[in-house]
């Protein structure tokens, strides 16, 4: 039973640590390394990402065999609902002003709560959407548009 | 010593109309915060940094700092009414301040937490002023290798003194670096790492990433939870404490003043080391140490006095050395550089009013904090009766907004997006994002001063041992990695953060 011996917190920051580690080696490849007396750009990324890389397999090993820890519980409704708030402000705001953009990202992010009232929601949304225009565009002067015209 | 020019230099800063209102804001805007659990003083000043911009340096600086001590008052109200720490450094008031509150003694316990957090600030703004000076003689004396070894000396601090695994703690501080190196290498102009992203060129925005870590992440732990907001019911008459408690304080809170001011210091120190230390001190300390955890005054005034005063200190290396010692002076590092100034200990020299009128603020900001709170309790008690699920979706909004105002463009919030998400994984599998923050700051000034220094030696590493400062400072960090391998400490440092 290999499997019940394995931390399963552990192996996953390891395994996150060996992507990044990898990812950045892959990106920072084509530049250059130079010596130690002349460093180019790449001495220290290069270093570092297999510094990380390394460090992240000492870990993961010693993850396999620590004993057996679950990954803990992941609460995917408020995860999911704040995601998607953000990436609705990104997608909305060049295209529809701040004042509807706020408005929809406050209620979709509302829903984050187990215990989201419908239409307390729906007017905060719109008390947050002035609140927002007035305090970031009119007194604060960002260069933001309102409305979508 | 010229100490008392310096000093009226600042307050002849920090009093002029416009400093004392952005003085008072801070500390407002911190209080509030400090007060709702579930932002983090951290997530405010990333908020409100790019904010900051159109305002002149001292009183940008001047709010900012006012939002991380008016939160260390501030959380200390939840603490004791709610039972639920309003910031990390509060978690010890639980302990004995919600006791007392359950006993009747809600008003006592609140006043000495502000009249403990008044005399710490007052204490640790003279501590600021008297050991900046000969701070910043000894860093005009540093050059290259010296940084870096400084540099390595406060990471590996922040490694030790983090919460959690301390071998977590390393990776993230790696990977921070390596992060801190996205961008147009600044000596041969060469874009690295940036997947041939425009927006990259200037390396991943730092508000973003402190925004998702520590804001959007937060926002999605807090959700996950169940709330509990049991409100005492208390009223504000014998707010006083009698004069037996304030005399059987005053020795609590100058220990507590003390440990903080060192500890506040230290890289990877600041307001909640400091508080869980000097409860512990207090505990070990007292005659009778039973009465801890039931209500005894001490242990709400030392480590009251403690989290104030190491959030104070904290600001010396950054304002000496120009090295932040935590993530809120990471933060901090972001707000003098979008004003132009580059920190380290020339600003001391160079920039006068601008350094002493933000510790002369320090003091103005504790005094209006004492006369704020204690007054305001029933206002911030009300505002504990918001329910979270109103309070969440607008900081949801304004983290956006903020995070989209640095730089005009949504490709932050997309990043802020991705280290949100990040953040909550970190969380999931007990990795302290601060070290990571500490770690992305310092990045590109490590690898510059690690060029330089081995450029000048010709490539001799050696050169790090040679030189006398940099042979303590590397020692002093290899000392700090042994003490944190050996078995007996480690058991005892676990033992001390489980308190």
């Amino acid at each position: 039973m290999m499997r019940a011996r394995v931390n399963m917190p552990d192996l996953a920051f390891a395994a996150f640590l060996v992507a990044i580690g990898a990812l950045a080696l892959a990106l920072a490849g084509e530049l250059t390394v130079g010596s130690a007396a002349a460093m180019g750009p790449g001495y220290v990324p290069r270093g570092l990402a297999l510094i990380i890389i390394v460090y992240g397999l000492v870990l993961g090993s010693r993850a396999a065999f620590a004993g057996w820890q679950v990954f803990p519980d992941i609460a995917w409704r408020p995860l999911l609902l704040l995601s998607v708030a953000i990436a609705l402000f990104a997608i909305l705001l060049p295209t529809v002003g701040l004042a509807l953009t706020s408005f929809t990202v406050v209620v979709c992010a509302g829903f984050a709560a187990y215990d989201v009232r419908l239409h307390e929601n729906a007017f905060l949304g719109a008390a947050l959407a002035a609140f927002a225009a007035v305090l970031f565009v009119s007194v604060l002067g960002l260069p933001i548009a309102i409305w979508p015209w | 010593m010229d100490l008392f020019a310096n000093l009226a230099t600042g307050f002849a800063v920090a009093l002029t109309p416009t400093n004392l209102g952005f003085c008072f804001l801070g500390a407002l805007i911190g209080t509030l915060v400090g007060v709702l659990p579930g932002i983090a003083p951290i997530t405010t000043i990333a908020i409100l940094l790019p904010f900051t911009f159109s305002l002149p340096p001292a009183s940008s600086l001047i709010m900012l700092a006012g939002i991380f001590y008016g939160a260390q008052y501030g959380g200390s109200t939840t603490a004791i009414l709610v039972n639920v720490p309003g910031e990390s450094s509060s978690i010890v008031t639980c302990l004995d301040g919600h006791q007392m509150a359950k006993q009747g003694r809600a008003g006592p316990a609140l006043a000495i937490a502000a009249i403990a957090s008044f005399v710490a600030g007052t204490i640790a703004t003279v501590v600021i002023a008297t050991a900046s000076v000969p701070m910043s003689w000894l860093a005009l004396k540093f050059n290259a290798t010296e940084y870096f070894s400084l540099m390595v000396l406060g990471l590996t601090g922040a490694v030790v003194l983090a919460h959690g695994a301390p071998e977590k703690a390393v990776a993230m501080v790696l990977v921070g670096l390596l992060l801190g190196l996205v961008g147009i290498d600044v000596n041969t102009g060469a874009p690295r790492m940036t997947m041939d992203i425009a927006d990259l060129g200037d390396g991943i925005g730092f508000v973003p990433i402190a925004i998702g870590l520590f804001g959007i992440a937060e926002l999605a732990v807090t959700l996950g939870k169940p709330q509990d907001r049991s409100l005492l019911s208390f009223k504000l008459r014998n707010l006083w404490p009698s004069w037996a408690e304030i005399r059987q304080c005053i020795p609590a809170i100058l220990r507590g003043t003390t440990i903080g001011s060192v500890l506040g210091v230290l890289p990877g120190g600041g307001a909640a080391l400091s508080s869980f230390a000097a409860y512990g001190v207090e505990k070990k300390s007292a005659r009778n140490p039973e009465r801890f955890g039931r209500g005894a005054i001490e242990g709400v005034a030392a480590p009251e006095a403690a989290n104030n005063a190491g959030a104070q200190t904290s600001f010396i290396p950054l304002l000496t050395l120009g090295i932040p010692g935590n993530a809120i002076m990471a933060l901090m590092v972001g707000a003098m550089m979008i004003q132009g100034i580059q920190p380290g200990p020339q600003v001391m020299t160079t920039q006068p009013q601008l350094f002493w009128g933000v510790v002369a603020s320090m003091w103005l900001g504790n005094l209006m904090l004492i006369v704020l709170n204690l007054p305001l309790i029933g206002l911030w008690v009300s505002l504990l009766r918001v329910p979270y699920r109103l309070m969440f979706p607008a900081i949801v909004l304004f983290c956006c907004i903020g995070t989209y105002s640095t730089g005009n463009t949504v490709f932050d919030v997309w990043v802020m997006l991705l280290f949100g998400m990040l953040g909550a994984f970190f969380y999931k599998v007990g990795a302290e994002p601060a070290p990571f923050m500490l770690g992305f700051v310092l990045g590109p000034l490590m690898e510059e001063n690690f060029r330089r220094a081995m450029y000048l030696s010709r490539g001799d590493p050696i050169v790090f041992v040679e030189r006398p400062i940099s042979a303590v400072l590397l020692a002093l960090a290899l000392a700090l990695l042994v003490i944190l391998i050996l078995p007996t400490i480690r058991a005892k440092r676990e033992e001390v953060f489980r308190e």
